[in-house]
């Protein structure tokens, strides 16, 4: 069952109180007297009421939210929980509406990593491998292939398990700011994708410093931005190469300060002309680009040996000071004074970013790589850059430079002199006034973002329960992908799937107003992801079950579908409304107002239900729940969360 | 009220802002009725059609592999060994060049070409027959300039415009598209011809510009955004699909669905954000129906695409020109995406793989151009993020800027390769500006846009709209063009202009 009827009994049964408070205008806030005996003050609750808890334009109210004991309604609960989660459900937001906001942050924050795709991966990979092996017993993990779609339904598995659900909603923030993406050499190989996520789950709450450094080590990104095995300015045979300058560039561009020098607000600094000022020129590029050599597999015997198995994704890189590879090439060479050694580091000093690594021995060329990370972390756009980009992940496409100032000073120094704390980051981020206040002090106009495809998606299945019984899911999430374009490490580019800057055309044009996720939205990804909500929705077909074998027995269990049957009563003219409440609160938040809920009744009244008894048949009922629920999501008012 | 507000709100209108998909049926009645003028496929000889089809190669193709000097004369046309000493392991070997017959190679504003003899990667035979059959042009070392700079010295002594970002993909691969690289809030030059020219068309609803690359900035105009359209052109896979028949009533519901839909998206938003989506929803819905119905007439076409994500996006292009006629479109500007370029490693493999697809689509493309009897109606071209450095990193090649660029069609006076090829000894080129062997650009993007403009039917006094830049390269004279690829003979230069002023940035 998966929205106890007695639940929406108690959050429907308190008009009167409602009605009461309302008129006081006071805050919005459900105080739990007790767990059976619910207080409600404010208009959160009150169907069709768009305002929530978070109407709070002040930040004495906030500080009295969070600190001494008053709790959000089920709306504000539900507004958090649509930031801070790939998909909520209801149990979710009263846990929310139990804990406070805070409290809850604090809790999820300090719940660790629960969930690691590549054991899950390398788990399901065997017991193929032990199912394969019963016929043929050749079968070993070596020689049984597997493609990226595993990757798709080891992540979803943690998606749907996982308890530390904050984590899993920023590591998807950080897959998309630090991208890597199958399109590319690692296209086929479900563990380079997994290895790599796993880098980000278990980073999403360490130091921003600690994440910059295993993502520099990770083969998936060294290859996926060209510095694996690159080599010192070298002249071999006639023939001069330079080091591979791409993760110079983008570590710089994307991952770190970005082009222009910003103020702690964000918004970048401009010379005596007016004009912004580049943080840095392609000599920097150059120099840097000199750093990142001498890297190669973690399991290779020299630098420029190709990977040997899936698991060479998995293995952090190891440094080269000399590339020996003659060694092992010409093997057959008898006289060691012919085989050709080389440095494989550049060495020398070298100046970006007004600073200098100092000449060091070839062999100590590795500490080179220590100081450009440290450099570039102790850079000054590192903190609004950074914050500007998790606040877009998380909560407004346009964030005020006020905004941007008071997380980028918690990302400079947490209140105990660490910088980079992303743990205190979050946290800032997610409490921040302008994230709880439903309003965006007052300036609706620019309020919120386009929900990015992949998140609809998971907003479905998560608000509407889905469950396997078996606690096991079998999803490979294609439709998502050929629909709308995105699923997890699945970026066109570098650039993800969408860039923090891009400014939309349509009503925004000319405003100086950012809109990244619209990237994703023409007139093909727009029906592209309706016609997907049909499909999964309507047509009863949310999850992409793939077969791991030929001849595997179908498990119907981890392929589960919606269970609407606790809605079947709400699907009366006389209860529609509380079907739509439901619904609102889960996916919206509320935010569905008066005039769309209207809207929407009115062609669910149009929907024919025959009755028996008073109770509606069953296939009626069904269609009246899915048709509500797909209407709610095409409605600018959940695609746009604010 | 000024002229954009006015095309911005009637755009709306026209439709009514309450009832998109419940209309569609009468919509659709009408446009059937359209096409009862039996308009063939076939154009008339004085058919007033013309499309441009921007074919992107995102990523930054490394051209200097696609256009390669071929000459091996010492202290003469040097070009190939020049080319394969700074090229290093990157070099492609001269035997596998395909020759280009006599590319003319000259010069451009006062740059010399450097090199007579020139061939083309040995996967691309379709292009070399298109140029040896005089229906393509190379551009060479064109790029994004603000204006012109002629050497290293007027690089670097700060007194010149120089583009944001130079080796940056994400300014340089939209510098192409805007052509306004002093720049991160411009406009796309399809978009500014749209802006300009969309009210040409017959049908307002469907826009001029049709996309299969999804958002992009080139095609994105002060009133025009771009119709995305996917490569697979079928009637059904048009709109929104329909609930499962087995549903009773499934019919009505689907009513009920598609009206409430049109409610929800109907009306206005306070929340911009909520009005840009239902904006997009109701552009895109009001277009649907048109769309189905023109492609229900589309011919069967001989010619034969690769299949290829190029090669399919690009016989979907030939299928809407198709039906120009249905969709009521004299003008049209098509955009198509081939990424994979940034080849810093596997260049040569790289290549290998992806020049043939760009090849044999686009021989494809003009040849099914041809079948339709349209070849000299539309023009292809390519654009790219930026060159590749000459030099190797011992895999594949770094971002650099200036390159080559390929035109295709019917017009083009082909078969010559237009700007300035640069020296490929880095030591003796006054374009170069790196160690790496990255080039300025001898040819601004602006040229290249201005002359096509021309020929598409922007009027000259409208050329500053379009490309506000262009004004520092190039001045309108009767019978003067901005590089002289165009074939102008039977077009006649557009004195319509329209009411937009000139852009600055």
């Amino acid at each position: 069952m998966s929205f106890p009827l007695f639940a929406v009994q108690r959050l429907f049964g308190i008009r009167q109180v409602l009605t009461i408070v309302l008129l006081s205008g006071f805050l919005g806030i459900t105080l739990f007297a007790n767990a059976q005996e619910i207080v409600t003050f404010g208009k959160g609750n009150a169907p069709n009421v768009k305002v929530s808890a978070s109407g709070i334009a002040n930040q004495t109210g906030i500080r009295t939210l969070m600190s001494s004991g008053y709790l959000p309604n089920k709306n504000s609960a539900a507004r958090l929980l649509s930031q801070a989660t790939l998909g909520t459900t209801y149990d979710e937001i009263e846990n929310v509406a139990t804990l406070g906001v805070e409290k809850w942050v604090d809790q999820q924050l300090a719940t660790p990593n629960s969930f690691n795709i590549t054991t899950y991966l390398q788990n399901l990979h065997q017991s193929i491998v032990d199912s394969l092996k019963r016929t043929e017993p050749s079968k070993e993990l070596t020689n049984v292939f597997l493609s990226d779609w595993h990757f798709d339904i080891s992540w979803f598995q943690g998606s749907m398990t996982a308890t530390d659900i904050l984590r899993w909603r920023v590591a998807l923030g950080l897959s998309e700011i630090f991208v890597t993406s199958r399109i590319s050499a690692f296209d086929g190989n479900p563990y380079a994708l997994a290895s790599y996520y796993d880098v980000l789950l278990e980073n999403s709450f360490t130091n921003y410093r600690t994440l910059i450094e295993k993502i520099t080590y990770h083969p998936s990104m060294a290859v996926y931005l060209t510095f694996m095995n690159n080599h010192a300015t070298d002249f071999n045979n006639g023939k001069q190469t330079f080091p591979d300058e791409n993760y110079a560039r983008e570590l710089m561009q994307l991952f770190s300060i970005g082009l222009f020098q910003l103020n702690l607000d964000g918004t970048e600094k401009k010379d005596g002309n007016g004009k912004s000022i580049p943080t840095y020129n392609n000599n920097d590029i150059a120099n840097l680009a000199k750093v990142f050599t001498g890297l190669s597999w973690g399991d290779s015997r020299y630098i420029g040996e190709r990977s040997k198995d899936y698991w060479s994704y998995t293995k952090k890189l190891k440094f080269y000071a000399i590339d020996s590879s003659d060694v092992y090439i010409r093997w057959w060479v008898t006289n060691p004074n012919n085989w050709r050694i080389v440095n494989a580091h550049e060495v020398g000093a070298k100046t970006f970013l007004g600073s200098t690594i100092p000449a060091r021995s070839v062999s100590q060329g590795e500490l080179d790589i220590k100081d450009a990370l440290d450099i570039i972390f102790n850079h000054p756009n590192v903190g609004p850059f950074i914050s500007r980009r998790l606040v877009q992940r998380l909560v407004t496409s346009n964030p005020s430079p006020a905004y941007i100032q008071r997380v980028a000073t918690i990302f400079n120094n947490n209140g105990s002199g660490v910088r980079g704390d992303l743990k205190a980051v979050i946290k800032a981020i997610l409490t921040d006034p302008e994230a709880r206040d439903c309003c965006n002090n007052g300036n609706t106009q620019f309020a919120g973002g386009l929900k990015e495809p992949f998140l609809r998606y998971m907003n479905l299945v998560k608000g509407l329960n889905l469950k396997s019984s078996t606690n096991v899911y079998r999803n490979s999430m294609r439709r998502a992908y050929e629909k709308t374009g995105q699923i997890p490490m699945y970026s066109p580019s570098v650039f993800n799937f969408f860039s923090p800057d891009y400014k939309p055309d349509g009503a925004l044009k000319g405003m100086g107003k950012y809109g990244p996720e619209f990237q994703t939205l023409n007139s093909q990804t727009l029906t592209g992801y309706m016609n997907a909500l049909n499909s999964w929705l309507i047509n009863d077909d949310p999850i992409e079950y793939y077969g791991y074998f030929g001849n595997e027995t179908y498990k119907p269990e981890q392929e589960p579908r919606f269970n609407f049957t606790a809605d079947y009563p709400l699907t009366r003219n006389d209860r529609l409304t509380q079907l739509l409440d439901k619904y609102n609160l889960i996916l919206t938040h509320g935010r569905v107002s008066e005039k769309n809920l209207a809207i929407i009744k009115k062609a669910l009244l149009n929907i024919p239900l025959s009755l028996s008894n008073g109770v509606p048949d069953n296939d009626d009922a069904l269609r009246r729940v899915r048709i509500a629920v797909y209407l709610i999501m095409s409605s600018p008012d959940y695609l746009i969360n604010k | 009220m000024n002229r954009r507000d006015f095309l911005k709100q009637s755009g709306c209108a026209a439709m009514g802002t309450t009832t998109l998909l419940s209309t569609l049926t009468s919509l659709g009645a009408v446009n059937g009725a359209m096409s009862h003028k039996n308009l063939s496929s076939k154009p008339s000889v004085s058919e007033d059609y013309k499309a441009l089809v921007c074919v992107l190669l995102a990523g930054g193709i490394d051209s200097y592999n696609v256009l390669i000097p071929r000459g091996t004369t010492v202290g003469g046309d040097n070009g190939y060994n020049e080319y394969a000493s700074t090229r290093s392991d990157l070099a492609i070997t001269n035997a596998s060049l395909l020759a280009l017959n006599n590319p003319q190679c000259t010069s451009f504003r006062g740059l010399p070409c450097n090199y007579g003899a020139f061939g083309i990667h040995p996967a691309m035979t379709g292009m070399r027959d298109l140029f040896n059959a005089g229906k393509l042009a190379f551009m060479a070392n064109i790029g994004t300039l603000v204006e012109p700079i002629m050497n290293a010295t007027e690089f670097e002594n700060g007194l010149k415009k120089i583009p944001e970002g130079i080796y940056s993909h994400s300014d340089q691969i939209m510098q192409w598209q805007t052509s306004v690289p002093q720049s991160r809030n411009a406009l796309g030059v399809g978009g500014r011809i749209a802006d300009l020219l969309n009210a040409g068309n017959v049908n307002n609803q469907i826009s001029m510009n049709i996309s299969l690359g999804g958002k992009n900035i080139f095609q994105t105009g002060e009133n025009i955004s771009e119709y995305s359209i996917s490569n697979n052109v079928n009637p059904n896979n048009v709109g929104l699909d329909i609930l499962p028949s087995w549903w009773s009533d499934s019919g009505l519901i689907n009513d009920i669905r598609n009206s409430a839909i049109d409610s929800l998206v109907g009306q206005t938003y306070a929340n911009l954000l909520q009005e840009t989506y239902a904006g997009t929803a109701r552009s895109a819905m009001a277009s649907f129906e048109i769309f189905k119905e023109a492609l229900k007439r589309v011919p069967s076409i001989a010619t034969q695409f690769p299949n290829t994500s190029l090669g399919n996006d690009l016989a979907a292009i030939a299928k809407v020109i198709s039906v120009r006629a249905n969709l009521g479109a004299k003008r049209q500007i098509f955009f198509v995406t081939y990424g994979g370029w940034d080849m810093h490693d596997g260049l040569a493999n790289g290549l290998n793989q992806r020049l043939p697809v760009v090849s044999d689509a686009l021989k494809a493309f003009y040849d099914a151009t041809v079948e339709l009897g349209i070849a000299e109606n539309v023009t292809a071209f390519t654009i790219s993020d930026f060159a590749r450095t000459v030099t190797s990193n011992g895999l594949g090649s770094d971002h650099a800027w200036g390159g080559n660029s390929m035109v295709i069609g019917g017009s083009v006076k082909g078969g010559k390769i237009y700007g300035a090829f640069p020296k490929m000894d880095l030591n003796a080129s006054p374009q170069n500006i790196s160690f790496r062997g990255n080039f300025i650009p001898a040819v601004s993007t602006d040229e290249l846009y201005a002359e096509m403009a021309l020929w598409y039917g922007v009027s000259p006094t409208d050329l500053c709209y379009v490309l506000p830049n262009l004004g520092n390269f190039y001045s309108y004279t009767p019978g003067n063009y901005p590089i002289g690829f165009m074939n102008f003979n039977g077009t006649t230069i557009s004195t319509e202009d329209k009411p937009q002023s000139c852009l600055v940035y």
